[in-house]
């Protein structure tokens, strides 16, 4: 670039400002790297669909051989999908036995309950005779 | 699977679904490269694609007999494929949160030049710039659904699937560039 000022310093056709202009444009071209021109094709167009296919082929070698096969014998193995019905009765006796538990323990809560309270009462009745008794 | 007529497809799809295992994997053999390059697009991994396009054949297999149109077959496999790869990448951002420096070797990305050419790898690179749901989009325009079919994959309007697209190729396009430019 020096050698390109220099040689326009020297040039005597050329405008004292022709000089600067020519620095200008010699240092923001040096600025952009090699394959700048493909680089903005590149951007402008998008991906072609040569290299949509690419990715399909490299994809494609992904998968070992007899990938159809494997797919069907692991099917095979798997248990079968319930029904909409079974899911629904399942739905339905997961229900039913998430009740009868709350339920149970409810019963089971309110018993032991009533018979605290009901020792209580006792305990107090006991000692009100007991104080009648003394009276 | 291209060259086959519709009506073949149509009846190819009805054996599959009465279970003969024989039109199963004829269906399979069919669609696995088209299947696999989807997986690829969407997840950008060479060791995820033997396994979720696994998984989406297997869920076709099993949900085949769901299927009321069998003209609608491709769509709905590509549908398929395309929830099995969000819920993939789903499980694997919730993996990332919650076990941060549990297997490491799930967060590093496929490194650069892993694959055989320059475009290949710019356009891997910017699908990874990309939202799932774009990537998806893209994939499917790829795989030569119509407007109309997208938006019933994706569950919504033509007019959206247009204006989701536009921005989906202006992303990919501004990102479309080898990863050793950046």
């Amino acid at each position: 670039m020096r050698a390109s000022i220099f040689a326009s310093i020297t040039n005597p056709h050329m405008k004292p400002e022709d000089h600067a202009w020519r620095a200008l444009n010699d240092h923001a071209a040096a600025q952009l790297r090699g394959g700048f021109a493909d680089r903005v094709l590149r951007v402008a167009h998008g991906p072609d669909p040569a290299a949509w296919r690419q990715l399909q082929e490299y994809a494609a070698a992904q998968l070992r051989p007899s990938f159809a096969e494997r797919v069907v014998r692991a099917a095979r193995q798997l248990p079968g999908i319930p029904s909409l019905l079974e899911q629904f009765f399942f739905s339905v006796g997961t229900a039913a036995v998430c009740a009868i538990a709350v339920s149970f323990f409810h019963a089971h809560t309110d018993q032991l309950e009533d018979e605290r309270n009901l020792a209580r009462w006792h305990q107090i009745a006991m000692v009100a005779i007991d104080e009648d008794a003394g009276r | 699977m291209e060259s086959t007529s519709p009506n073949a497809l149509a009846d190819l799809v009805r054996r599959a679904q009465k279970g003969d295992e024989d039109a199963q994997r004829e269906l399979i053999v069919s669609y696995q490269h088209r299947v696999a390059g989807f997986v690829y697009a969407m997840t950008g991994r060479s060791d995820y694609v033997e396994d979720l396009s696994q998984q989406v054949f297997i869920k076709m297999i099993r949900a085949l007999d769901r299927l009321q149109a069998p003209a609608q077959f491709e769509s709905w496999l590509f549908r398929l494929a395309r929830n099995t790869c969000i819920d993939q990448l789903r499980r694997q951002k919730l993996r990332r949160i919650f076990l941060p420096f549990g297997e490491e070797h799930e967060n590093i990305p496929e490194p650069a030049g892993a694959v055989n050419t320059e475009e290949l790898d710019a356009l891997r690179h910017a699908l990874a710039q990309l939202r799932p749901q774009d990537r998806a989009l893209l994939a499917l325009v790829q795989e030569g659904r119509s407007h109309a079919e997208i938006a019933d994959v994706l569950s919504t309007s033509v007019a959206a699937v247009k204006a989701r697209l536009h921005r989906a190729r202006e992303h990919l396009r501004e990102h479309y560039q080898s990863p050793h430019e950046t």
